[in-house]
């Protein structure tokens, strides 16, 4: 049975002349469906709030010397961490793969004068850009290029 | 609060919407190296030796990547907890958790800003 979403939800500013009935969570809601998959892009934002604390942390290191950029990068080698990391990294992907698949869609039929590449082309411009810049990121961060 | 939540609603899906984006595009590699490879041991030792961090961060586009890294994802994060928490019935607690986490990614950005001037 669905259970009765907030009232509020998706209100007007004003109350319009229509009454309509009260708003329901859709009985898919959380974790069945399509719903399963827009709950877990949502929880992403776990992962993602930490990943800012954690790249916080070691920055702030990098920042006070040898010493506690050394502590700080041995820390990552706790098996928390490194689990913590896994999760990261396929949230992170997560998200690329859903978003960059909606980013397309959501674009509007014009900007100005100008309108939009085709779907496909944008969809095909952002995996190029993430392959690019990953590529790019671990080349720098692995010691392949600026040595 | 709801009042300013809502005036400030456009910056907060600026800096959302380039969470995911940009932060999304940064994280992939920096997750990978950082996170797992270096801790496993699977990079040269001197990869990321504080001297040469350093020194790549400290450049002027280090320090802006470094920035992105730190607060985009905040953002990201901050918007999402709150959609989630509204989705799972806290509507009625919406202001406090909204303040609460923008909260959260203001200061973890002003931090960011702060740590990256100090390199």
């Amino acid at each position: 049975m669905a259970r009765v979403a907030d009232p509020h939800a998706m209100a007007p500013a004003k109350a319009g002349p229509t009454r309509t009935a009260p708003p329901r969570m859709p009985p898919e809601f959380p974790l069945q469906g399509r719903y399963r998959a827009y709950t877990l892009f949502d929880a992403t934002g776990a992962v993602y709030l930490l990943l800012g604390l954690l790249a916080l942390r070691l920055v702030w290191a990098l920042g006070s010397g040898d010493a506690a950029w050394r502590s700080a990068m041995e820390s990552l080698g706790n098996p928390l961490y490194l689990l913590f990391h896994a999760l990261a990294f396929a949230s992170v992907l997560f998200v690329g793969v859903r978003f960059f698949r909606l980013f397309p869609k959501a674009q509007p039929p014009k900007i100005g004068p100008l309108r939009p590449p085709p779907q496909p082309v944008i969809h095909a411009l952002l995996y190029a850009a993430w392959l690019a810049v990953s590529a790019l990121m671990i080349a720098i961060l692995a010691g392949g290029i600026f040595g | 609060m709801k009042q300013l939540l809502l005036r400030l609603e456009p910056l907060i899906w600026l800096l959302f919407g380039q969470g995911i984006l940009i932060g999304t595009i940064l994280l992939t590699g920096w997750v990978l190296v950082v996170g797992l490879l270096a801790p496993l041991g699977l990079v040269s030792d001197g990869a990321l030796a504080f001297e040469r961090a350093h020194r790549l961060a400290a450049h002027p586009i280090g320090r802006l990547v470094l920035l992105a890294i730190v607060a985009l994802p905040l953002w990201k994060g901050a918007h999402h907890l709150r959609s989630l928490a509204i989705d799972f019935g806290g509507g009625h607690r919406d202001a406090a958790v909204a303040t609460l986490l923008y909260a959260i990614a203001t200061v973890g950005s002003l931090l960011g800003l702060v740590a990256v001037a100090r390199l």
